[in-house]
C-alpha cells in the first residue's frame, strides 16, 4: 500500500493554474486486476502506458478553487471518447445523456432508439455525456474530485 | 492531496471484483488511435458565469498482437485408402487491433496422441496449405494454395480459412489416424503480398509514449516452442482412414441323401449339401463392386434342376455361425459350368451378404 501511494504521489502532477478562478484537471489510469501474495485479486490502478482494447479506464477529474471567490453553479460536463465505452460512476449527483448531451438522467430512466425506431432501455456503452451538477458552492481553497469508469473499444 | 488520493483509491477498491469485459471489444480501437477526454466546467462567481478552459487527457492506444487459430468442424476428417487431396480445416482470425501478416507451417506428428484421441499411425505423402476460398472445409478445385505459405495483410477482425492437404497413402488400414498441426507467426504487414514482414516481438525494455507492442496469445502443447505471447498460435487436426475391411466365409449344410430323405441325411453320393458364401464388410466404408466366385471339384455337380442360385442375400448372426438366409436374387446367370460367380455390387459399412447355392455329391 505504501508503494502504491509513492506511486500515486508520482502520478498526480501539480494543478496547472488555468484562466478562471477553479482549476480543472482530467488524468485517466489503467485499472488492472493483480494477484497479491495471498492471493486474492485486488484492483491497482496505473499509468497508461500499455492501453490496448478492452482496459479498464479510470478517469480522474480533479477541481480547485484557486479564486478569491466562492464559485456557484458548478457544472463538470465530460463528452466521453468515442473510443470509450462508459461502464459506471458511482456518484449519485452524476447525471448520464445518451444522445449528445440534449436529455439527462440515470441510465435506468435513459431510452435509446434502434435503427428500427423502437426504443430500448440504455446500456452504459451508449452514455455520450457524463455531467456533475455540483449544488454546493466551492469554497474558497475548495477542492473535489469526480470520477468515471470506461473501456477501451 | 492525502484526501483525494485516498479517494482514489477508494474508487479502486470498490470495483476489485468487476470483470473485463474485454471479449466485448474484438480488435477494439485500432493501435495509434489517441483517446482524448476533454471536460468542460462551468460556475458563477457572484453573478458572473465563467465557462473555464476545458481540461484535457491524451492516451494512445498501443498495438495488441492477438491472432487465434482454431481446427473447424470438430471432428477428424474421415479419408479413404489412397485420396487425393484429403483436408483438415482451421480458421485463423486477427483479434490484434492492427492488421498483420501471418507464416504459416503445416507439420505432421510423429506417434502419439491426434487431435481427437487417436493415435497417429501415419504420415500424408506431403502437406501442402490452401486458402479455403468458399470456407465449406473441403478442398475444392477452387481453393488457391496459399502462396509461400503466407497470409497477407488480414485486417482486425477478419479471419481466412485455411485447408491443409495431402493424400493418404494406399497402404493404410481402416481406423488408422494421421496428426497434423497448423501454427502460424505474427508478422509485420508490409502492404505487399511478395513481402514478408519481420516476425512482430513485444516491445523491449520501458514503456514508451508511442505505440508499443503488446503479444496475446495462447500457449500450444501439441506444438514445441508455442509458448503463451509469443506471436504464435497452432492448433491441431487429424485424419481417420476409413476403408471396407472384407472377410469371406463359406460353410455348407446337408439337405438330404437318396437313402434317409430330409432325416438325418448323410454324405453319400446323390446327397444335396447347400453352400452359402458369406463377405463381411466390418470396416467404416463400403465395398464397391463385390465380386464372389467359387469353383466347384468335380465330385460336385451343380443342383440346377431343383435350386437356383440366390444372390445377394441376408445373414443372420455373426459369420460364420449364423443362418443364411434364402432371400437372395435367384439368378441363373450366376452359374457358368462348375463355376458359381457373381457380382453382388456394392457392401455396406458393417453389412453382411450372402450368395446361395445347393450342390450334389457325385
Amino acid at each position: 500500500m505504501r508503494a502504491l501511494l509513492v506511486l500515486f504521489a508520482l502520478l498526480l502532477p501539480a494543478f496547472a493554474q488555468a484562466e478562471g478562478s477553479v482549476s480543472l484537471e482530467s488524468r485517466v489510469f489503467v485499472e488492472r486486476i493483480v494477484k497479491n501474495a495471498d492471493g486474492q485479486r485486488k484492483a491497482i490502478l496505473q499509468k497508461p502506458e500499455i492501453v490496448t482494447p478492452g482496459d479498464q479506464l479510470v478517469f480522474v477529474l480533479a477541481y480547485i478553487n484557486k479564486g478569491t471567490k466562492s464559485a456557484q453553479k458548478f457544472v463538470v460536463t465530460n463528452p466521453l471518447p468515442q473510443a470509450v465505452a462508459f461502464q459506471d460512476v458511482r456518484d449519485d449527483r452524476a447525471q448520464l445523456s445518451v444522445d449528445g448531451g440534449k436529455t439527462w438522467g440515470r441510465l435506468a430512466t435513459l431510452k435509446v432508439r434502434e435503427t428500427d425506431a423502437k426504443w430500448r432501455s440504455a446500456r452504459p456503452e451508449d452514455v455520450t455525456h457524463i455531467r456533475w451538477p455540483i449544488e454546493q458552492p466551492i469554497p474558497v481553497g475548495g477542492s473535489g474530485q469526480l470520477s468515471f469508469r470506461g473501456i477501451v473499444r | 492531496m492525502n484526501a483525494l488520493l485516498k479517494k482514489v483509491l477508494l474508487i479502486s477498491g470498490a470495483v476489485a471484483g468487476m470483470s473485463t469485459a474485454s471479449s466485448a471489444y474484438a480488435a477494439g480501437t485500432a493501435a495509434g488511435t489517441s483517446i482524448t477526454n476533454t471536460v468542460n466546467v462551468s460556475y458563477q462567481v457572484g453573478a458572473t458565469t465563467i465557462n473555464a478552459t476545458p481540461a484535457n487527457n491524451t492516451i494512445i492506444v498501443d498495438r495488441r498482437i492477438a491472432l487465434t487459430l482454431t481446427e473447424t468442424g470438430a471432428a477428424t476428417t474421415s479419408v479413404a485408402l489412397g485420396q487425393a487431396n484429403a483436408a483438415t480445416s482451421f480458421t485463423l482470425t486477427n483479434n490484434s487491433n492492427a492488421t498483420v501478416d501471418v507464416l504459416m507451417t503445416a507439420a505432421q506428428l510423429a506417434g502419439g496422441t491426434a487431435a481427437h484421441g487417436g493415435t497417429d499411425a501415419f504420415d500424408l505423402a506431403s502437406t501442402t496449405i490452401y486458402v479455403d476460398v468458399n470456407s465449406d472445409g473441403v478442398w475444392d478445385a477452387g481453393d488457391t494454395l496459399l502462396a509461400s505459405n503466407y497470409v497477407n495483410d488480414l485486417a482486425p477482425d477478419a479471419s481466412i480459412r485455411l485447408l491443409v492437404v495431402g493424400n493418404i497413402p494406399t497402404s493404410v488400414t481402416n481406423g488408422q489416424v494421421a496428426g497434423v498441426t497448423l501454427s502460424g507467426q505474427a508478422r509485420e504487414s508490409t502492404g505487399t503480398a511478395a513481402a514478408n514482414g519481420a516476425a512482430i516481438t513485444t516491445t523491449a525494455g520501458a514503456n514508451t509514449a508511442g505505440v508499443d507492442t503488446v503479444l496475446f496469445d495462447s500457449a500450444f502443447a501439441g506444438v514445441a516452442g508455442d509458448a503463451a505471447n509469443d506471436g504464435r498460435v497452432s492448433d491441431d487436426d487429424d485424419y481417420t482412414v476409413s476403408a471396407p475391411t472384407v472377410t469371406v466365409f463359406k460353410t455348407s449344410r446337408i439337405i438330404s441323401d437318396p437313402v434317409n430323405g430330409t432325416t438325418n441325411p448323410k454324405m453319400i453320393p446323390g446327397a444335396v449339401v447347400e453352400y452359402c458364401l458369406i463377405v463381411v464388410n466390418s470396416g467404416t466404408a463400403a465395398a464397391n463392386n463385390v465380386t464372389l466366385s467359387d469353383t466347384l471339384p468335380a465330385t460336385l455337380a451343380y443342383t440346377s434342376a431343383n435350386y437356383v442360385v440366390r444372390v445377394n442375400g441376408t445373414y443372420t448372426g455373426t459369420a460364420p455361425t449364423g443362418t443364411c438366409n434364402a432371400d437372395g436374387t435367384s439368378t441363373p446367370a450366376a452359374q457358368s459350368g462348375q463355376t458359381i460367380s457373381s457380382n453382388i455390387g456394392t457392401v455396406a459399412a458393417a453389412a453382411t451378404r450372402t450368395i446361395l447355392f445347393q450342390a450334389t455329391i457325385q
